[in-house]
């Protein structure tokens, strides 16, 4: 088991170091001078200045190897640098708006597993019948919206036609408990039904799989109640692909918030983002994308760790 | 065009189709210009020119969401082209060369993985700023990764496939290979993989248009026509809903074409119709309207009485088990023997309860002597009740010992959950017994092996843990169905033997089900035989009866195919093992009179005309007109 964990930590680092390679390396890549290309807008040229200014910022005129080691020490530090807009340190911006994103990640993860795998076990469990069939074809269409045009379509139902909820926005909780909740039921449900789709096709294709083996038979054959079968031959099996795939979609989650933190205009990481990518403030970007791919790569570290206390012979492999 | 598909295909097809000719040639044949403005038509309601109104610039519409999706489409089209050719050589070149062509594939999807898709494409956009170009650029190299890998893993598996290898025998060369085999057969995945992608495609774009960074104005595109009507909702909710319902319906089609294509490819992927005794069991109310359950003689521990299965079909049920009566006896081991098919299996199950939901109880009883006394019919009992009898009264173990325990829990833990359904005892003492089973059924050093995990026991031993748990409820009748088919020659022996040592020394009394096709096995073991051919008992005797004088042919005929029965005869005469002529009989084939007579040595003219009875003669009985004791239709016999 420990040797496990060790080798999983170990590619997990190994995998940190690439994913900051290559967002290091991308300025390198790109054809023709970064800072030129970061400072030209809708085909008009920078003036010299300011390219040599922004060269000189952002450490380009450095060696590659001196920017490189300089570039890994700071990010292990947490240290990204300074906004290339309003020169405010990026780390104290990311500590600021992240924990607001994981927020509204933890608390959609749980409302879209306390639904979806019930749901998606009965589904499972009758695969064919009438609920089956039904939740299937609402999942299918709720797969194919888009969660800024749920959204949207959240605001305009419940802000503007029925005027129950918030459009948007966000309040401290320590400041007004009552309106944070608020504020959080919408993007939350936005969220949330995106990954139930998941959550649900996933535990009904694995409890589909899980119930045709034979040790659900050989429960059965030694007089398990029903409900003891379901829950240790059948769901305890079927779990262990179910968060792998709910792992993976927390890191893809972290990316698509962004759309769904931009329609009710939370103030997580994605504000942050869009404005960044908009200004072209490529330090502040990469900043925020080695800290969603740092916290996916960790994600996917106990996620493994998870699975194979669930099933012991993943810790063979 | 689409008469040729599959017929789960024709309905998506069709949808997508529909979609993008709307999308392709809508544009052509409508003269409204999405992009000229009209201010003193902002958001004018649908009129006779402007079906779907005007936006906020007082554009139309109509004409919006037709350019906006061809837009979309041309994006998602492209990128998931690119996508797709180049991923698919990246993935071939690596399963073709291997070694850190291999090593290059995978790691780079298993990076681009890291990296939310969304925020990939945003990060190209900071640095190349937003447009077209930069959208397919970046959407191709998202998505590429897992064509590869797909590719990659695909050509291995078909690689390793018995017709590729002799392709590669026959000396065909290595790229006609790769073209001629290989390609086609990755073909199904990787068009799965197209259509996700595409879907994936426009989403990302219209999510980055929607943000502003994506497409840029003033060419349309839904995700900012939501944009820019988002501010005016309010007073045009149909600017919001149209783009909305446009891109929905879009993703939605290429999902739902995707869905049926990937079912259609792989069934397995589908509905499974497998084993489903999970479903609730139903109380049968023909069977419970037949009456009190007879009472038993009092060495009788079950009996199943003309017991008849059908699985119902829409042109009438087809029958799978007919008529078929066994009595277990106290102390007995009775041996039901028969080719794959004819029934053992199902009858096996019947008598746990434990059949497939699709097949229904067409007639017959199955009794069963309670522990607690008392006779009860299988069908007549409630799901509580019926849970109650398994693995107490009557409990099994199956064919397959290495898939028959479940891999992630303990043994100890499986066989403490099934001591206590049963049992009102605390978990340490369900553990000591366990621990005092596991010994007993010859397992060395119990008390630590208890803790194992089944993928850490021998095939052997994982038997030995299933014969255990089905000892712990003390059962009256143990059924084994095929117990040592899945094992080593040396190691059925010693199933065998323990099987036996049981049933003389620790369970005495207990009756044995034991369902084989191997007679030699059969001969050791057995007290009573039953043999079973499509799904009808065709003879039934004391083992050694049967197995010395078979009256009836398909009997003679299984003692005639097996090695041991010529052990004698062998070498001096170099005889050689007879072959049962065809194939057993299908259900929904099965011949008129006789299932046995298109099979049969010895068949006569009147064997098609009438279905023999089980003829007994004293303590045997044989289904043939031709066995001791069978009244030959004479009449029809003169005739011939």
């Amino acid at each position: 088991m420990t040797s496990y964990v060790l080798r999983r930590l170990t590619t997990a680092l190994v995998m940190l170091w690439v994913v900051g390679t290559i967002v290091f390396s991308v300025l390198l890549i790109v054809p023709g001078d970064p800072a030129e290309l970061l400072l030209t807008t809708g085909g008009a040229d920078a003036s010299t200045d300011a390219v040599e200014n922004l060269r000189k910022k952002m450490g380009l005129d450095r060696p590659v190897a001196e920017q490189y080691v300089s570039f890994l020490a700071d990010t292990a530090r947490f240290d990204f640098g300074d906004s290339l807009i309003d020169g405010t340190p990026i780390s104290e911006t990311i500590a600021l708006r992240l924990p607001r994103t994981l927020e509204l990640i933890a608390v959609s993860m749980v409302v879209a597993l306390a639904l979806a795998i019930p749901a998606g076990t009965y589904a499972g469990l009758n695969a064919g019948k009438r609920f089956d069939r039904a939740a299937s074809a609402v999942n299918a269409l709720f797969t194919s919206i888009p969660g800024f045009v749920s959204g949207t379509l959240f605001i305009y139902l419940f802000a503007q036609v029925l005027r129950i909820l918030p459009a948007g926005g966000y309040v401290a909780f320590a400041q007004d408990p009552w309106m944070h909740v608020q504020m959080l039921i919408l993007p939350t449900v936005t969220v949330a039904l995106h990954l139930m789709t998941i959550i649900f096709r996933m535990t009904r294709a694995s409890v589909l799989e899980m119930r045709a083996h034979d040790w659900v038979r050989t429960g059965i054959a030694k007089g398990l109640r029903r409900r003891q079968v379901v829950r240790r031959h059948i769901l305890r099996n079927a779990l262990g692909p179910v968060i792998t795939v709910v792992g993976l979609q927390l890191g893809i989650l972290l990316g698509s918030t962004v759309l769904v933190e931009f329609v009710y205009n939370w103030p997580g990481l994605s504000g942050f983002l869009v404005s960044s990518v908009q200004q072209r403030d490529y330090p502040s970007v990469r900043a925020v994308i080695l800290t969603v791919a740092a916290i996916f790569i960790a994600i996917n570290f106990l996620v493994e760790v998870a699975y194979s206390l669930l099933d012991p012979r993943i810790r063979l492999t | 065009m689409s008469l040729s598909l599959p017929k789960p295909m024709r309905l998506p097809s069709l949808i997508l189709l529909a979609l993008v000719m709307t999308l392709v040639f809508g544009p052509m044949i409508m003269s409204a210009d999405p992009i000229s403005i009209s201010v003193k038509d902002r958001m004018a309601l649908p009129s006779w020119s402007h079906w779907l109104g005007q936006d906020e610039f007082g554009r139309d519409r109509l004409a919006r969401v037709l350019y906006g999706g061809r837009v979309s489409l041309t994006v998602a089209f492209l990128a998931s082209v690119i996508a797709c050719v180049v991923g698919t050589l990246f993935g071939l070149i690596g399963a073709y060369f291997r070694g850190p062509f291999e090593f290059v594939t995978m790691r780079l999807s298993d990076v681009v993985l890291c990296f939310p898709p969304i925020l990939l494409a945003l990060l190209v956009v900071t640095l190349f700023g937003p447009g077209v170009t930069t959208l397919v650029a970046v959407l191709s190299v998202l998505y590429f990764p897992a064509f590869a890998r797909i590719a990659f893993s695909e050509a291995l598996r078909v690689a390793a496939l018995d017709f590729v290898e002799a392709a590669r025998a026959l000396g065909a060369a290595p790229r006609r290979i790769v073209l001629r085999t290989v390609l086609p057969n990755i073909l199904g995945p990787i068009s799965v993989q197209f259509s996700l992608t595409a879907a994936a495609s426009i989403t990302i774009e219209s999510g980055l248009s929607f943000l502003g960074l994506g497409v840029v104005p003033p060419a349309p595109s839904w995700g900012q026509m939501i944009r820019g009507a988002r501010a005016f909702m309010n007073q045009d909710p149909t600017g919001i809903l149209v783009p909305c319902a446009a891109l929905t319906l879009t993703i939605w089609s290429i999902n739902f074409f995707c869905d049926r294509l990937r079912d259609t490819l792989d069934p397995k992927h589908g509905e499974s119709a497998g084993k489903d005794e999970i479903a609730k069991a139903r109380a049968d109310a023909a069977a419970a309207a037949a009456g009190p359950a007879q009472i038993l003689d009092a060495d009788v521990v079950a009996q199943v009485k003309d017991l008849r299965l059908a699985l119902p079909r829409p042109e009438g049920p087809l029958a799978l088990i007919d008529g078929v009566t066994l009595t277990l006896r106290q102390n007995e081991c009775t041996a039901l023997v028969g080719e794959s098919g004819s029934g053992k299996s199902l009858t096996s199950l019947a008598l746990m309860g434990l059949l497939p939901s699709a097949i229904r109880p067409a007639g017959g009883r199955i009794l069963i002597h309670r522990k607690t006394g008392g006779t009860v019919d299988l069908a007549t009992l409630g799901e509580r009740e019926t849970e109650d009898l398994r693995g107490n009264d009557v409990a099994m173990i199956f064919q397959e010992p290495m898939t028959s325990l479940n891999p992630i829990h303990r043994i100890g833990a499986q066989m403490i959950e099934a001591i206590r359904a049963h049992k009102a005892i605390s978990a340490e003492e369900a553990r000591a017994r366990a621990v005092e089973l596991l010994d007993l059924v010859g397992i060395p050093e119990a008390g630590r092996r208890i803790d194992s995990y089944p993928h850490e026991l021998s095939g052997g031993m994982r038997q030995r843990v299933m014969i255990a748990m089905a000892l712990s409820g003390e059962p009256k009748l143990m059924i084994a169905d095929e117990p040592t088919t899945a094992l080593d020659v040396t190691i059925q022996a010693e199933i065998v033997e323990l099987l036996q040592r049981l049933r003389q020394e620790y369970a005495a009394g207990m009756s044995l089900l034991f369902i084989s096709h191997n007679l030699g096995i059969v001969a050791e073991i057995a007290d009573q035989i039953a043999v079973m051919y499509a799904g009808e008992v065709v003879e039934q005797g004391p083992a050694a009866e049967v197995l010395a004088t078979p009256h009836h042919p398909y009997t003679r005929a299984l003692l005639d195919s097996m090695p041991s029965a010529h052990e004698d005869l062998h070498s001096s005469r170099g005889d050689r093992l007879a072959a049962i002529a065809g194939t057993p009989a299908r259900p929904e084939a099965r011949p008129s009179g006789c299932a046995f007579r298109d099979r049969c040595p010895q068949a006569r003219p009147c064997c098609a005309e009438s279905r023999p009875e089980l003829y007994p003669t004293g303590t045997r009985a044989a289904r043939c007109f031709f066995a001791p004791g069978a009244d030959q239709p004479q009449e029809r016999e003169a005739g011939a």
